[in-house]
């Protein structure tokens, strides 16, 4: 235990040192910003930018508030990953890579220890920026367009956070199969891509994959209750993150090192 | 007392042997050079102990520990290349390592802080390791393998990078490292070998081919010579030492004459009888020494 907080604090030290705990929250308000401001002045921005041809009139529905909070978790869900991706690319990888790993394991410290601290580390802060992101976006979605209770808000936040949570364990085990950060990145997304892909051609087989978190949000935030799916999936996500984290684990422990 | 005990240690890379079947042991206290050529297996068998590679057979015995224990909380291990992260500063670097190696918060700040003063950096303690020089760097290395007072210490090349001045300073802090632990350290220069242990591992082509206590491998490699050097400008005449009972051949070089003889004791009286017939200016007389570059070429070569 003492270990892991000594890893888990020392990766905290160097996201403070380094920005990474201004830059991530920030670009998580600026994704859940955009959305219900851009929307919601839309005919302002038409206008500004020239207006439509004379005569020709253009009705924009105001869409319910819980669609404009779905498009900013679509937003997470883009450009929010890729961040995740490149932030956490490194992770391990460029520890091995230049040598560091060299010092920090001939010390007596257990990998599943040092392979979870990491992964925690990272999950606090995309958790706590994913949640400034979505408290803006709320904001704004309630003064502009209409109510989303805060308990809604509250379990958006668990349930979209799994999914990044899952990012994170494929980044995480990426990193314990490759030592260059740039290949642990790519292959980090093309990981995420792939799951959305297959899950959206296997609709009616997946009926639990990780990426139906956001359909089943949905769900959620128009009819109000937590379906059974919605449930079914969470676990199903927390399950391939913990099996993706002990697979990373294994292939530290088997593979060499440094 | 044998601390560490080795036993046909094997490594392969690609299927290609890099160590093939090593033996040794190292005795509690004492300080033990690795020696060879670039190449040898130094690095890949100090990293087999370390734990930082794992062998392809072969066993590592460490003396009072089941294979239960976690064998890294008794070495300390100093990379050829260290690196840390730049962005911490010495201190903070010590104390996260300590912490790793389970130390308490206060005895983990105690041991930072004097280490950093044993290895002569406690002013650069707070500043970020990134304007470290590289001695700085390979003393903070230094500091963080002997941070949980390990049983044996290890450096893979600890000088070979530095400058003179910096080489002297490491060497220095060898010698005193030596008086509280064990230390194996790595390395291709004679000298350093020469100067800071007691006895000798010589590892060529991922093999030991000489191994024992420096004097002792010294005597066994012993060559029945005495190398004479006068004064500049001077020559002697070859024909009268030639003509000595106990001399073989005589070998010039650079002014110094190698004279390879039958008997040093006979040899050196009837030498030294010449000289001072002749009244040669003699400036330097040594009897029968090889020295290990000598040996080390030997082995090498062989």
């Amino acid at each position: 235990m003492m270990q892991f907080l000594t890893v888990f604090k020392r990766e905290m030290l160097e996201s403070g040192r380094n920005f990474k705990w201004i830059w991530v929250p920030l670009v998580f308000i600026l994704l859940g910003l955009s959305d219900p401001l851009s929307t919601y002045y839309l005919p302002q921005i038409i206008e500004s930018v020239g207006g439509l041809p004379e005569g020709a009139s253009f009705d924009i529905p105001t869409p319910p508030p819980h669609d404009v909070l779905m498009m900013s978790l679509a937003q997470f869900s883009q450009l929010g990953v890729l961040v995740i991706s490149l932030m956490s690319m490194g992770l391990i990888a460029s520890e091995r890579k230049s040598g560091v790993a060299e010092l920090v394991l001939v010390k007596p410290v257990k990998y599943s220890t040092y392979v979870s601290a990491k992964w925690t580390a990272t999950s606090v802060l995309v958790l706590v920026s994913l949640f400034a992101g979505l408290l803006a976006s709320w904001y704004y979605v309630n003064l502009l367009f209409g109510d989303i209770s805060f308990l809604h808000l509250l379990a958006t936040w668990f349930f979209y956070g799994l999914w990044l949570l899952f990012v994170i364990s494929i980044s995480v085990f990426m990193n314990s199969l490759f030592k260059v950060p740039g290949l642990v990145g790519f292959m980090t997304i093309v990981l995420v891509i792939l799951t959305s892909i297959v899950t959206t051609v296997l609709n009616h087989i997946l009926d639990w994959s990780p990426a139906k978190l956001s359909p089943y949000i949905r769900m959620m935030l128009s009819e109000g209750n937590i379906s059974g799916d919605l449930w079914a999936t969470a676990l199903i996500t927390i399950g391939i993150s913990i099996a993706l984290l002990a697979a990373a684990i294994y292939t530290f422990r088997t593979k060499e090192m440094a | 007392m044998a601390l560490l005990t080795v036993k046909n240690l094997k490594k392969n890379y690609d299927g290609s042997p890099v160590i093939r079947g090593i033996d040794f042991s190292i005795n509690k206290g004492t300080c033990v050079a690795l020696l060879g050529p670039n190449g040898a297996g130094k690095t890949t068998t100090l990293r087999m102990l370390s734990g930082l590679i794992r062998s392809n057979g072969g066993s590592i015995s460490f003396e009072g520990l089941d294979d239960q224990t976690d064998i890294r909380y008794h070495i300390g291990y100093l990379p050829q290349h260290p690196v840390f992260h730049s962005w911490m500063s010495g201190k903070e670097f010590l104390v996260y390592v300590a912490r790793l190696a389970n130390l308490d918060k206060k005895t983990a700040a105690a041991r930072a802080d004097e280490l950093l003063a044993r290895v002569g950096i406690a002013d650069a303690k707070n500043k970020r390791i990134g304007k470290y020089s590289g001695g700085m760097k390979q003393r903070l290395g230094i500091a963080q393998a002997m941070i949980h007072q390990p049983k044996l210490l290890m450096l893979d090349e600890p000088v070979s990078a530095l400058d003179p001045i910096g080489r002297r300073e490491v060497l220095n802090l060898m010698e005193e490292l030596k008086q509280e632990t064990t230390l194996l350290f790595s390395t291709h220069i004679l000298n350093d070998a020469e100067e800071v242990s007691d006895e000798l591992l010589m590892m060529h082509n991922g093999e030991i081919v000489e191994s024992g206590p420096m004097e002792m491998v010294r005597q066994k490699h012993r060559v029945d010579k005495i190398d004479v050097a006068f004064q500049k400008d001077f020559v002697p005449d070859e024909s009268l030492l030639t003509a000595l009972p106990s001399v073989m051949r005589i070998e010039s070089n650079r002014g110094i004459h190698h004279i390879f003889v039958t008997d040093t004791t006979q040899a050196r009286d009837e030498l030294l009888q010449l000289v001072q017939s002749e009244h040669w200016p003699l400036e330097r007389f040594e009897v029968g020494r090889a020295s290990l570059e000598d040996l080390f070429m030997k082995v090498v070569k062989s």
